[in-house]
């Protein structure tokens, strides 16, 4: 995971996705994950979208990604469904508590994680620009993306220069944040009006239709993820109406 | 191709700095211009009329005429400019809107709506002419300045405008980027385009510049041809406040250079980055006390990893440091250390520069801290903002923390990159005279004229080893002369 968040595309990766794809992909799981509907055809459905990040990632090759998170979630699935059982009050509550947070929450950043780790930022503005989503929009977004590098490089730094002054104490916390987020944000602020300026003055506007040389569209394993998202959110439909 | 009649431009709300006088400049198309000058001359403010950042992204109040390919710059928005003008900017870190190289070269074909094959096509041919095939489909993040800078000239280029603006790009390279920089330069003139460069360092320019326009006041003051230039004296170079033209004349800059006494001596250091190949073992090595010694190197040999064991950035490695007989683990020397880093606006916090240099110390000893201050020339900014100081008042503050704080060695990554001639020389002043104080200075610098000036030794990192080390006397000089290709 210390590549950075978005996708530089260094080793090629076999395995790719449409952005488009990713999105449903990442709305199905969000969304019926932790919409908190359990029993009937759910004890089915939940188990199936857990292994959406499982596969995604191993698909892309990132075998050690993929097993570590297999793990937490098999660790996660067994606390609630034989420890939880058997333990009652504080112990129960905790477990509960804790294995319930990785068992809803973790498929959800895991599969956001692999989307923005996948996604190169001009793929992104491609996808969004064949779903006619205006440039007003698809712009600002691409630059955030193209900023949490930034800010993790620049956090780094100044996380280094509190660590020189002797002021990485948990003494004060109020302060340590303002310590760490006044020269981030002026740094940010700087790189982000520099940023602009260069991109302006190579042609970016909102007016101009542009081109994109990216290679997106859907093959054969999209259709497939569509697939199955329609087919999640079919048995979701059908259990939040009563009917399963 | 460009005229400028009886310019001038004040910005918004500004204090004196970088306005434009009564500027008249008419350049032809396929000219290199090279615009020169102290900082705050007015060299970028031209720039970015060129470029059309003035007036639509700039404000201020803008009287004459500007006239780019025939035709007012008022009457052409910035993405029509854009198509005839290609920018490239000072900071290699802020100007790429993607991740991935090949995207960022595609970026301002993409912008003018270009047929996908087309695009290609023109990648294909940037990548060649410039021999940047190593970089393509890489993360940007992971290049190196010199690398990103290049990315940054192959987009612009790959638009194929007929003029190339260039704000300082050599600013923060090293000389072997330098010389890629020109190569680059010397494709568009070949190719018959117009380029206008606003620089400090002007060595690397003399064999394409056909112009050389000084200014000074917001006003241009004169113009040579570069021969006319190359026939100055150097004092007369160094009146008008620039740095040398030829790297000849840095040869006479050597001053006098301090023996100091006694020494630390480094052991062992031993340090990996986690799975990664790049390593750095330094058997034994010795700094002299009160001495300044520069670390010079090629990008990637080490130098900054270096510089980071020593000052206990990097946790992991291991080493000892023995000073007066005794020895201190690497841990506990770092607390003798204090690394003033290249961008220092990473290391000022408080609100006020008296807040600033008691950062983490226990005692604030009032009168300590104004000796400090008066010696670093800061007493009358005591209330004042650090965020609202100049880059070198900001410089002085993070060294003025750090000999509060009574550290015993300075480290300091590439304290002169950007900077003109007076301002480095100020640099090398406060080197000479932390020097005094009896401070140990360990500088990393791609600046050999800086270097001239106040280092007493050098230290060549080249694989993440000490591949030599000599002080710099009449006899070794020939050494760091070869190393900066300076014969």
């Amino acid at each position: 995971m210390s590549a950075g968040l978005i996708s530089g595309n260094e080793n090629t990766v076999r395995f790719t996705l449409d952005p488009r794809t990713k999105l449903a992909l990442v709305a199905t799981v969000c969304t019926i994950m932790t919409s908190g509907r359990v029993g009937g055809i759910m004890t089915v459905i939940h188990p199936v979208l857990a292994l959406v990040p499982f596969a995604l990632l191993f698909l892309s090759g990132r075998v050690k990604d993929a097993a570590s998170y297999l793990l937490a979630y098999a660790a996660a699935y067994s606390m609630i469904s034989f420890v939880m059982p058997v333990t009652s009050g504080m112990i129960s509550i905790l477990i509960g508590a804790t294995a319930g947070i990785i068992y809803r929450m973790m498929p959800s950043l895991i599969t956001g994680y692999f989307v923005v780790s996948t996604t190169k930022v001009s793929e992104f503005n491609a996808a969004m620009e064949r779903m006619h989503i205006s440039g007003k929009i698809t712009i600002p977004m691409s630059v955030m993306f193209r900023f949490f590098p930034t800010i993790k490089e620049e956090s780094a730094a100044i996380k280094d220069a509190m660590h020189m002054r002797g002021i990485n104490s948990l003494r004060n916390p109020m302060e340590m944040l303002e310590y760490r987020m006044v020269p981030l944000l002026m740094s940010v602020v700087k790189i982000g009006e520099e940023l602009s300026i260069s991109a302006l003055t190579r042609g970016l506007s909102g007016d101009t239709k542009r081109t994109n040389i990216c290679k997106i569209g859907f093959h054969l394993s999209d259709l497939l993820c569509f697939l199955l998202c329609i087919a999640c959110w079919i048995c979701f439909v059908l259990h939040v109406g009563g009917m399963i | 191709m460009i005229q400028l009649e009886n310019v001038t431009f004040t910005y918004n709300g500004s204090e004196e700095k970088g306005n434009l006088k009564n500027i008249s400049l008419s350049i032809r198309q396929g000219e290199v211009i090279l615009l020169c000058g102290e900082s705050g001359c007015g060299k970028t403010t031209l720039t970015r009329l060129i470029n059309g950042l003035i007036p639509w992204y700039y404000e201020g109040e803008l009287n004459g005429i500007v006239k780019v390919d025939g035709k007012e710059i008022r009457e052409q928005p910035l993405h029509i400019l854009s198509r005839k003008i290609g920018s490239v900017f000072q900071n290699p870190r802020s100007q790429f809107f993607n991740v991935d190289t090949t995207s960022e070269i595609a970026f301002s074909c993409e912008n003018q709506g270009l047929p996908e094959d087309e695009i290609r096509e023109r990648i294909h041919q940037t990548v060649s002419l410039f021999q940047i095939e190593n970089l393509i489909d890489r993360n940007i993040f992971h290049l190196s300045g010199g690398e990103k800078q290049k990315i940054a000239c192959a987009s612009v280029s790959a638009g194929e405008p007929e003029i190339f603006v260039l704000d300082e790009p050599s600013s923060n390279l090293d000389v072997a980027a330098i010389e890629d920089l020109k190569h680059i330069i010397s494709c568009w003139k070949s190719a018959g385009k117009t380029v206008i460069i606003a620089e400090h360092r002007l060595y690397y320019l003399m064999e394409l510049a056909d112009r050389i326009i000084y200014m000074q006041n917001g006003e241009i003051r004169r113009e040579w041809t570069t021969a006319d230039f190359l026939g100055l004296s150097q004092r007369e170079v160094e009146n008008l406040g620039l740095r040398p033209a030829s790297l000849k004349q840095i040869y006479e800059l050597h001053i006098e250079k301090s023996s100091g006494s006694g020494f630390y001596q480094l052991k062992q250091m031993d340090f990996a980055y986690k799975g990664e190949q790049q390593s750095l073992h330094i058997p034994a090595v010795n700094f002299t006390k009160g001495t300044a010694i520069a670390v010079i190197g090629k990008n990637g040999a080490g130098k900054s990893t270096f510089l980071r064991c020593l000052c206990g950035l990097e946790k992991r490695c291991s080493g000892e440091v023995q000073d007066n007989g005794k020895s201190y683990s690497l841990r506990k020397w770092a607390k003798n250390c204090y690394l003033v880093m290249q961008d220092v606006n990473h290391q000022l916090f408080t609100e006020s520069v008296f807040d600033e240099i008691v950062l983490g110390a226990d005692n604030t000893d009032t009168n300590k801290v104004e000796q400090v201050m008066e010696r670093l020339d800061l007493i009358s900014f005591r209330e004042r903002h650090p965020m609202s100081l100049s880059g070198g008042q900001k410089q002085r503050v993070a060294i003025a923390g750090a000999i509060f704080s009574d550290k015993k060695m300075l480290l300091l990554d590439e304290p002169t990159s950007g900077l003109d001639f007076r301002h480095m020389e100020q640099v090398a002043e406060l080197m000479q005279q932390l020097k005094q104080q009896g401070k140990t200075l360990l500088i990393v610098t791609h600046d050999p004229e800086f270097i001239l000036k106040t280092c007493d030794n050098i230290i060549r990192i080249e694989d993440g080893t000490i591949a030599e080390q000599y002080s710099l006397d009449t006899a070794e000089m020939g050494k760091l002369l070869d190393f900066f290709h300076l014969y």
